[in-house]
C-alpha cells in the first residue's frame, strides 16, 4: 500500500487522457467531435515531454511486479512518438471512414497504455495484462471500417490468430511458473539454478515463449497473419500496429529472456539467430513480387523485425542499444511511409503500386517522404536506417555471428531492389491522372517531421544513440 | 521425479476407460426397440424450422458484453468487501476509481445506444 504512485504518472496520465477524451466525446455532439484527434495528439505530446523527467528513476514497484527504469522509459517514448505521429496524420482519414470518430482516438490511447504496461512489466501477470490491453484494442481497431469486408476480415483474423498466440504464450508462462514457483521475472534465474538447472519442461516453456513473442513481432514462421491484417486494417492502424505492437513485444521479450534466462543464453541464442536469419530472408524475398504497397510494407516490416532480432541475439548492452535505436528510427520511417499510403488511398482510393506512377509530379512532398523512408529502411547512408544497422550488426559480429551479418547485408541489398522499384514508378513513370494530390495539414506535419528526423538521425545519430545506451545499461543495472 | 505425476496419468486413463465400460455394459443389457419419437432430439428444445444459419440481432452481444463488465466488477467487489476494514481509506478511494472507470464505460454504452432495442 505504501508504493509511490507518482512513479506511475506516465501510465496514469495516459489512462486519464483516454477516459477524458471518451467523456468529452460523449458531451460534444457528433458533428463537433473532429477536434478530438488533435486533442489526443496534444495530450500525447505532453506525456512525451513528461517521460523525460523519469530518466534515471530505475526502481521497482509492488515487489518487482512493475519496473520503472530507463529501458522502459525509452520504449514508452517510442510508443508515444508513434502515437503522436499517427494521430496527427489520421484525423482526416478517420473522418472519411465515417465510423465513430472519438472512439478511434480513445482506442489508440488505450493501445498505447497497454504497450507502456508491457514495457514495464516485471512479472508474468502484468506482462499478460499489458499484452491483452494492447492486442484487444488492436482487434477492434483493425476492424474499424464498418461495412468494409477486408477490414472485418483483418479484425477477425487478428482476433483468432492473436488468441491462439496468447494461448501459446500463456502455456509457456505457466510451464515456467510450474517449474520455478515464481511469477517475478527477476527471481526466475536464481530459482532455475536452485532447482537443478534447465529441466526439459523449462526448455519446452522457453520454446513456447519464443513462439508467442514471435507472433507479436511477426517473425517467420509466425508471420502469416501480418500481411492480411496490415492490408485490411485502416492505414493509421496498420502504421501503429507495425510500429507500436512490434516495439512493445520486443521490450517484453528482451526483458524476459535477458533477465530470466541469462545463464541459458546458449539455448535461446541459437533459436533467435535461426529465426532472425529466416525472417530476414523470407521477409525480403516475399516482398519483391508484391503489387499492393501495404502488403509490400508488411513484408518489409517482417524483414525489419529480423534485423532487430539480431540485437537480441547479441544479448548484451551493445545489442540492446542497437534494438532500442533501430526501433525508434523505425517508428519514423514506417509512420512516414504509411502516412503517404494513407493519404494516397484517401485521395485516389487505391493501394496498388502501379497507381503510384508519377507521384513525384502529383505531390512532390509525398514522393520525397516515401523515398526517404523506404531508403532508410533499406539502410542507405546517410539516412537513419544505416546508422541503426551499423549498431545492430556490429554488436553480433564480435560474438561469432558473422554469417548472420552476411545474411543481413545481402538481404539489405535485395531489399533495395523492391524499395527502388517503388521509387522508379513514382519518379520515372508518367502519371495517368495529372490532378495534384492534396495533403491535409496534419498529415503534412507528420510527413515533414518523419522525413526531417530520418535524415537528421542519419547525419547526427549522437543524441538518440546516447539515450539508447542509457536505456540498454539500465536493463542490466536493475537486477 | 516424473513418478510423482503417475497419479495424474492413471486418473486420465481411468477417466477414458470408465465411461467406455459403463456405455458398453448398458449396450449389452438394455432392451432395444427404437421408435421415431424416441429417436427425436428432445433435449435441446424444439426441432428447428428451416435454416439454422440465420443472422440474429447484434443487440444480444451488446447486452452480453455489458453484463460481463458488471459481472467482473462484482467479482472484484467481493474480496474488497471482505478485506474492507484493513484496507482503510486507500481501499475506498481505489474502489471508487475502479467503479468510476466502469461507470464511464457504461455511460458511453448507454449514450451510444447500445441498450436500445432496434
Amino acid at each position: 500500500m505504501d508504493a509511490n504512485y507518482s512513479l506511475m504518472a506516465i501510465e496514469i496520465a495516459t489512462a486519464l487522457l483516454a477516459i477524458g477524451v471518451l467523456i468529452i466525446g460523449l458531451l460534444v455532439p457528433k458533428e463537433q467531435r473532429y477536434g478530438l484527434g488533435y486533442l489526443v495528439t496534444i495530450g500525447l505530446t505532453g506525456i512525451f515531454f513528461l517521460t523525460f523527467a523519469f530518466y534515471g528513476t530505475n526502481t521497482k514497484l509492488f515487489g518487482g511486479m512493475y519496473i520503472v527504469d530507463d529501458f522502459s522509459i525509452f520504449f514508452k517514448q517510442i510508443f508515444l512518438a508513434a502515437g503522436i505521429l499517427v494521430t496527427l496524420a489520421a484525423t482526416l482519414y478517420v473522418k472519411k471512414i465515417g465510423a465513430n470518430y472519438g472512439e478511434f482516438f480513445v482506442m489508440m490511447v488505450f493501445a498505447t497504455l497497454g504497450m507502456m504496461v508491457l514495457s514495464s512489466a516485471g512479472d508474468f501477470i502484468t506482462l499478460y495484462l499489458g499484452l491483452e490491453t494492447m492486442t484487444i484494442t488492436f482487434y477492434i481497431l483493425a476492424g474499424f471500417k464498418k461495412g468494409d469486408s477486408k477490414s472485418a476480415e483483418a479484425g477477425v483474423k487478428y482476433l483468432i490468430l492473436g488468441a491462439m498466440s496468447s494461448a501459446v504464450l500463456l502455456y509457456g508462462l505457466s510451464l515456467i511458473y510450474g517449474m520455478t514457483g515464481t511469477v517475478i521475472v527477476q527471481d526466475v534465474a536464481a530459482l532455475i539454478t536452485a532447482g537443478g538447472g534447465m529441466q526439459p519442461a523449462l526448455i519446452v516453456g522457453l520454446v513456447f515463449l519464443v513462439a508467442g513473442f514471435g507472433f507479436k513481432i511477426s517473425a517467420v514462421p509466425f508471420q502469416m497473419w501480418s500481411p492480411d491484417v496490415y492490408e485490411g486494417a485502416p492505414t493509421p492502424v496498420t502504421a501503429f500496429l507495425a510500429v507500436g505492437s512490434k516495439a512493445a513485444a520486443f521490450a517484453a521479450l528482451i526483458r524476459f529472456f535477458l533477465i530470466a534466462f541469462p545463464d541459458y543464453q546458449a539455448e535461446w541464442k541459437v533459436l533467435f539467430a535461426a529465426l532472425a536469419a529466416l525472417t530476414i530472408i523470407v521477409g525480403n524475398l516475399v516482398a519483391i513480387p508484391q503489387t499492393n504497397i501495404k502488403r509490400m510494407l508488411a513484408y518489409s516490416s517482417i524483414a525489419q523485425a529480423g534485423y532487430i532480432m539480431t540485437g537480441v541475439v547479441a544479448a548484451d548492452a551493445a545489442g540492446i542499444k542497437g534494438v532500442a535505436f533501430y526501433l525508434m528510427l523505425y517508428v519514423f520511417a514506417t509512420v512516414g511511409a504509411f502516412t503517404v499510403v494513407m493519404n494516397f488511398s484517401s485521395n485516389t482510393g487505391s493501394d496498388e503500386i502501379k497507381d503510384y506512377a508519377g507521384l513525384a509530379q502529383r505531390s512532390p512532398l509525398m514522393a520525397a517522404v516515401l523515398l526517404v523512408c523506404l531508403l532508410s529502411m533499406a539502410g542507405i547512408p546517410p539516412l537513419a536506417g544505416f546508422a541503426g544497422k551499423i549498431f545492430l550488426f556490429s554488436s553480433i559480429v564480435s560474438q561469432g555471428y558473422l554469417w548472420l551479418v552476411i545474411v543481413g547485408l545481402v538481404m539489405s541489398m535485395a531489399s533495395v531492389y523492391y524499395y527502388l522499384s517503388v521509387a522508379k514508378v513514382m519518379y520515372m513513370a508518367d502519371p495517368t491522372d495529372n490532378t495534384p494530390i492534396v495533403v491535409p495539414v496534419g498529415a503534412k506535419a507528420t510527413l515533414l517531421l518523419t522525413m526531417g528526423i530520418t535524415v537528421f538521425l542519419g547525419v547526427y545519430p549522437e543524441p538518440l544513440s546516447v539515450l539508447a545506451t542509457i536505456a540498454s545499461k539500465a536493463l542490466f543495472m536493475i537486477n | 521425479m516424473l513418478i510423482k505425476y503417475a497419479g495424474v496419468v492413471i486418473i486420465m486413463i481411468w477417466g477414458i476407460v470408465f465411461p467406455a465400460i459403463l456405455l458398453g455394459l448398458s449396450k449389452l443389457f438394455h432392451p432395444n426397440n427404437p421408435t421415431p419419437t424416441k429417436l427425436s432430439t428432445y433435449e435441446c428444445g424444439l426441432e428447428t424450422q428451416g435454416e439454422t444459419w440465420v443472422q440474429f440481432k447484434i443487440s444480444y452481444f451488446m447486452y452480453a458484453l455489458i453484463f460481463v463488465a458488471f459481472d467482473v466488477e462484482t467479482i472484484f467487489l467481493y474480496p474488497w468487501a471482505v478485506r474492507f476494514q484493513s484496507l482503510g481509506l486507500f481501499g475506498i478511494v481505489e474502489m471508487f476509481i475502479f467503479m468510476a472507470i466502469l461507470i464511464v464505460g457504461f455511460w458511453y454504452a448507454w449514450k451510444e445506444g447500445a441498450l436500445e432495442w432496434m
